[in-house]
């Protein structure tokens, strides 16, 4: 008689392909999973607990932190959400740069994404490439906000710099560049039958699951449901320009890669756009109290992360500092559905599932 | 087959191309001037108005001031200034909301150290640091 | 001279000449291991956009590697207390030996040849067999759940892939009529096998990445699945024989796949002025640049479409050949 027994295995906090500190443990048998337990919490450094004891200004810099491969769409929707509840207006210079660098790092945190991604999956060479033209936005980022990656660059009622010389024609040049390098990106990996032979109809969930779930961003758009708060619930200057909500309804970790790769195109779709609407000159700040003392009150607002719907809500009792911060943290809920996907998968499509939700463990563990 | 052979066809293409990498740390990097490094600190601006640390989100700049020594002027002078480098997270509030310039960022950004304590830089050496000061300070 | 040598009675005069033979084609294996380690990472750095390695011993870093294998003989060698350790000591051996007694039988030139077997080719393919034990057996010793499934899948896969690697030569066999590679070499004066037996080609070709634990078949040291495979718990100089095994079993392959397709030491028709033994590099090093240029490019395939590709498609491609070349040969070889 064969006697078989199911084996525990940890696959993590330090592992080459759980991006950062998650640790999932696994039991199973052979090489198939039986049943899958992630552990959260390794980088936990509890940001909304510090933002209690902190000015509103001090904590546009610890958003950088969470999610560290966008840190501008965190910027914004801390700013977002103070500005909703005190009602200023933004110069729309200010508008358009935010935009724009959003956007821009919406690309950057795409190609990380599909560098990484690929990385998993095995292939080395597409890493480097990605990484080529990351670099080149990050290039653009410091520069306007003199930090590579954690940019502390919006303010409350604007951004800390107008975009110096010549910024803007750099970005516009960039457009057309990526859009080549998009093109490369589809001939060495696209088209790859060993790599659609890894992602396709792997992961699947259903509409249904992924509302279950409140799953958001790429992996909610997998499934079909064309939901991107940039074009339902317009904020900043979304509705200005004109962009397609890239829906793929095969619901897998094929579906999702397309889903990525399509949103890099409509987010060069909108700097285009931003670039050539760019206002000739204005404020970039509008005239906001020295200290920030939101009313009474509170706030909650949503926009569209790279990974998902992130959302804040701020409780205010008038004072410098908030009573209660809650960030929504897209990466935290997307990473819910992830054991129920693993049963029955083998180790290989772990990572290829693991990889597709496309988690920062900074914003899972916040 | 086809998507492989596009995909070989694309890394041989690339083989001939000019490297993007740089040449790091023989040839030195080069940051945008807003590129926010080390601090330099001016000892003679400062009014010792005590901003920048109460706005530091870490709570790394420690400072303490004297009353003026010439007897028929107001305000203090700085006697020490340091800034811890184990948990600033170089976030420019500091030189933001300095009034008079007097804490400046630099582009400067190699801070690994053999020790931490190498990592707590007092006053006289942010007043030494002062190659690569950026130009613009404030937006 | 070598001719002579294997033909004249044995004796301790030959066995001292074979032994220094030996030692020095283990030195220009070690030589060729140094330069393919630094090749592969010349090769994949240019080929993603950075110089590769450019510190130790000038512009090229040709110094890189002995560098390495310096570092890794000064360092620690630990075993795992959990480890079974006399499989432990013994598995990077097992691993190794088989590696370079394949090398044996190997002609590299007219005259260049270390034994003549009549049946080289089985030879190769039954001693490269070994190596797949101590690779299992490396897996087990560590006591180690990631080594375990990395040698779990390392049998799995040589055993499935080594199936059509034979039948793929029996293509081969038939046009020379030999399992002598000398023969087999000889057979390819006019034309080399790979056009008469293209298909056979690609399914050796294909195979023997597999059979190499090469990107995209990488899977029994998955690095971002297993983390190395099987060989997490070695470091030190047991790690550098597995890395040493993996490089020699490069060379081995790659010379074995010139011999039997690209017509070995046989010059390019119009070329026969340059001698033998540069063709035979030349050919050697084309193959040597496919093997990295594949891995520069594709993804990693998954265990068990592995293991469909091998028996589903693999297989049955061999044994058509097998059919294509006994109809090419009535046609043309008569
Ligand atoms: S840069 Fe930020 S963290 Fe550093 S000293 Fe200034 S305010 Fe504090
Ligand atoms: S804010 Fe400027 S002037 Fe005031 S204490 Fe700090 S460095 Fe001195």
């Amino acid at each position: 008689m064969i006697r078989t027994e199911e084996m525990l295995l940890n696959v993590g906090p330090q592992h080459p392909s759980t991006h950062g500190v998650f640790r999932i443990v696994l039991k199973i048998d052979g090489e198939t999973i039986i049943e899958a337990n992630p552990v959260i919490g390794y980088l936990h450094r509890g940001t909304e607990k510090l933002a209690e004891n902190l000015q509103y200004t001090q904590i546009i810099p610890y958003t950088d932190r969470m999610d560290y491969l966008a840190a501008m769409t965190n910027n914004y929707v801390i700013c977002h959400a103070v500005e909703t509840m005190m009602n200023i207006e933004i110069p729309e210079r200010a508008d358009y740069l935010r935009v724009l660098v959003m956007e821009l790092g919406r690309v950057a945190s795409h190609l990380v994404w599909f560098g990484t991604y690929l990385l998993d999956i095995g292939a080395m060479s597409p890493f480097l490439y990605a990484f080529r033209e990351r670099e080149a936005i990050i290039g653009f980022l410091n520069e306007i906000s003199g930090a590579r990656l954690t940019f502390n660059y919006m303010r409350i009622g604007g951004v800390k710099w107008d975009a110096p010389e010549g910024w803007i024609e750099k970005v516009r040049d960039f457009v057309p560049y990526m859009r080549e390098q998009l093109a490369g990106y589809h001939d060495l990996v696209t088209g790859n039958e060993i790599f659609l032979n890894r992602v396709k109809g792997v992961g699947y969930y259903s509409k249904e699951e992924a509302l279950d779930y409140s799953l958001s961003g790429a992996n909610l758009r997998c499934t079909g449901i064309a939901w991107d708060l940039r074009k339902d619930e317009p904020y900043s200057l979304y509705d200005r320009f004109t962009f397609n909500v890239p829906a793929f309804d095969s619901g897998d970790a094929w579906a999702r890669y397309q889903c990525r790769m399509a949103e890099i195109e409509e987010s060069l779709k909108i700097i285009e756009q931003a670039v050539e609407q760019f206002p000739e000159s204005g404020e970039v700040l509008a005239k906001v109290p020295k200290i920030i003392k939101p009313p009474k009150g509170e706030a909650f607002v949503r926009i569209e992360s790279p990974r998902g719907e992130i959302g804040c809500y701020i409780a205010s009792e008038g004072k410098k500092e908030p009573y209660r911060l809650k960030f929504r943290r897209p990466s935290f809920y997307n990473l819910q559905i992830l054991p129920k996907l693993l049963v029955g998968e083998n180790i290989s499509n772990l990572i290829t599932i693991l990889g597709g939700i496309d988690i920062v463990l900074g914003e899972v563990d916040g | 087959m086809k998507g492989l052979a596009k995909g070989l066809k694309y890394t041989l293409s690339n083989l001939t191309k000019q490297n993007v990498t740089t040449q790091y740390p023989d040839v030195p990097l080069q940051m945008p001037d807003r590129f926010r490094g080390i601090q330099k600190f001016y000892p003679e601006k400062c009014i010792v108005c005590n901003q920048c640390a109460n706005i530091c989100p870490t709570d790394c700049i420690q400072l303490t001031g004297n009353p003026h020594p010439d007897p028929g002027k107001k305000g203090k002078i700085i006697d020490t200034y340091d800034i811890n480098f184990e948990i600033c997270i170089l976030c420019d509030l500091c030189t933001e909301v300095c009034p008079t310039e007097a804490i400046v960022m630099t582009n400067n950004f190699e801070l690994a150290e053999y020790s931490r304590d190498e990592l707590f830089k007092d006053l006289v050496w942010l007043d030494e640091n002062d190659n690569n000061v950026r130009k613009e300070n404030k937006a | 001279m070598v001719n002579d040598l294997l033909t004249s009675p044995p004796g301790w005069m030959h066995a001292a000449i074979f032994f220094g033979l030996g030692a020095c084609l283990l030195m220009i294996v070690l030589g060729f291991v140094t330069y393919a380690i630094l090749a592969e990472r010349k090769v994949l750095g240019f080929m993603q956009l950075r110089p590769g390695p450019n510190r130790v011993g000038g512009r090229f870093g040709l110094l890189q590697t002995v560098a390495d294998v310096l570092k890794l003989l000064i360092k620690e060698d630990t075993i795992p207390k959990a480890a079974d350790k006399p499989l432990f000591i013994l598995a990077p051996v097992l691993a190794f030996a088989p590696a370079f007694m394949v090398l044996a039988a190997i002609p590299f030139s007219d005259h260049l040849k270390f034994s003549d077997l009549s049946i080289g080719l089985l030879y190769y393919i039954a001693i490269s067999g070994i190596t797949t034990v101590g690779i299992l057996m490396a897996g087990w010793a560590s006591n180690n759940k990631y080594s375990l499934l990395g040698g779990m899948r390392s049998a799995a896969q040589m055993i499935s892939y080594e199936i059509p690697l034979v039948i793929s030569v029996v293509g081969v066999i038939m046009f020379s009529g030999s399992l002598n590679l000398t023969e087999i070499v000889e057979g390819q004066k006019t034309v080399a096998y790979m056009f008469l037996s293209p298909l056979g080609f690609i399914v050796f070709l294909i195979s023997s990445i597999a059979e190499l634990n090469r990107t995209p078949f990488d899977l029994p040291e998955a690095e971002s699945e297993l983390v190395a495979g099987y060989h997490v718990e070695y470091s030190g100089f047991r790690w550098a024989f597995f890395m040493l095994t993996e490089y020699v079993y490069l060379f081995a392959m790659a010379a074995l796949t010139t011999v039997l397709f690209l017509g070995g030491w046989n010059p390019v028709p119009f070329l026969g002025f340059i001698p033998g033994i540069i063709w035979f590099a030349l050919k050697f090093s084309l193959i040597v640049f496919f093997m990295i240029w594949v891995r520069g490019t594709m993804p990693r395939l998954r265990a068990d479409q592995l293991m469909e590709f091998a028996w589903k498609v693999l297989l049955p491609v061999a044994l058509l050949n097998i059919f294509v070349s006994a109809v090419v040969k009535e046609l043309f070889l008569r």
